[in-house]
């Protein structure tokens, strides 16, 4: 059954929700509930965040990040550019919200250390593991110099914080919000010192001669 | 680390540009690079910031893919009520 939220144009939804009064309050309502349909969806594809949340309380998680996303659409309403579907620029704050409450719940109760190598042996042992069989002594030697020259950038040429999220995130596989949220900073940041790093990363493989379709080519030679 | 994820983050690295934009950036240009997808457009092609975020960044990846198909199903009218959703929460 269609209800009023599915046939509102953008300049409708706008003018309700600047409205006063029934129309403001109709439309209020028709939003929030959408904003409570995005953040279902997410989550229903997202079960193994909140597994260990009973049904009720996923319910409930899913109402607050809808009046969150509600009050997020509002308080933005003025930047609305109209290049896009209304409710496709409102669902996104509903995701967003549910994706970073999501995974806050996932790692809940798991300490910072458990996210982060515990010493530098640990770096040195991966460059160690994973050796793929099969290959030539000459491509077994080029991988090495790969990982090696991947941990010689790791541990010297970024620093403690860059280094620090980059365990944390490409090889501890730790959502980036959640990384943001446990070293107080915000997603922006994070961001930025993942790009320092890989720019450095970049640099250092280059300047060495190697390039990415014989890297490639060497670590994918098992498919 | 697995391999796939690996031979991703090698790629990753090889694609990093000198300059790359925001979280909050990518935020706030996705809806239309989902709407510019919706209606058929190589979104890619106009907005290759965006493509080029989403191709790094885990968390703006997983939020576009799911605008992306709620987009869908509106389109296709399809969206699930809230009921039919809690259903699916077990």
């Amino acid at each position: 059954m269609l209800s009023m939220s599915d046939t509102r144009t953008n300049e409708e939804w706008l003018n309700d929700l600047n409205a006063s009064g029934e129309p403001q309050e109709a439309a209020i309502a028709d939003l929030r509930d959408l904003l409570l349909r995005a953040v279902l969806f997410f989550f229903s594809r997202n079960l193994g965040d909140l597994e260990r949340l009973a049904r009720d309380e996923i319910l409930q998680l899913a109402e607050d990040c809808a009046q969150d996303a509600l009050i997020a659409v509002m308080n933005h309403l003025s930047e609305f550019r109209g290049d896009s579907k209304f409710t496709t620029w409102a669902y996104k704050f509903a995701i967003n919200i549910a994706l970073m409450t999501a995974r806050r719940e996932r790692w809940k109760g798991i300490s910072l250390d458990q996210l982060s190598f515990a010493d530098d042996g640990s770096l040195a042992e991966w460059v160690m593991r994973h050796k793929s069989p099969g290959l030539t002594p000459d491509q077994s030697a080029i991988q090495s110099e790969i990982r090696e020259n991947i941990r010689e950038v790791i541990e010297q040429d970024l620093t403690d914080k860059q280094r620090r999220v980059l365990i944390m995130m490409v090889f501890n596989e730790v959502p980036m919000d959640e990384v943001a949220r446990r070293l107080d900073t915000n997603r922006n940041a994070i961001y930025k010192m993942l790009h320092d790093a890989r720019r450095k990363l970049k640099n250092r493989l280059q300047a060495r001669g190697f390039e990415v379709g014989e890297i490639l080519a060497i670590f994918t030679v098992q498919r | 680390m697995n391999r796939d994820r690996f031979e991703r983050w090698l790629r990753n690295i090889y694609e990093t540009q000198d300059e790359e934009i925001s979280c909050t950036e990518c935020f706030d240009l996705v809806s239309r690079f989902v709407e510019l997808e919706a209606s058929g457009q190589d979104a890619a092609a106009q907005m290759p910031q965006v493509k080029q975020h989403l191709n790094q960044c885990p968390a703006c990846r997983d939020e576009y893919e799911t605008l992306r198909d709620l987009r869908r199903l509106e389109e296709d009218g399809e969206i699930p009520s809230s009921d039919d959703l809690q259903d699916l929460i077990h």
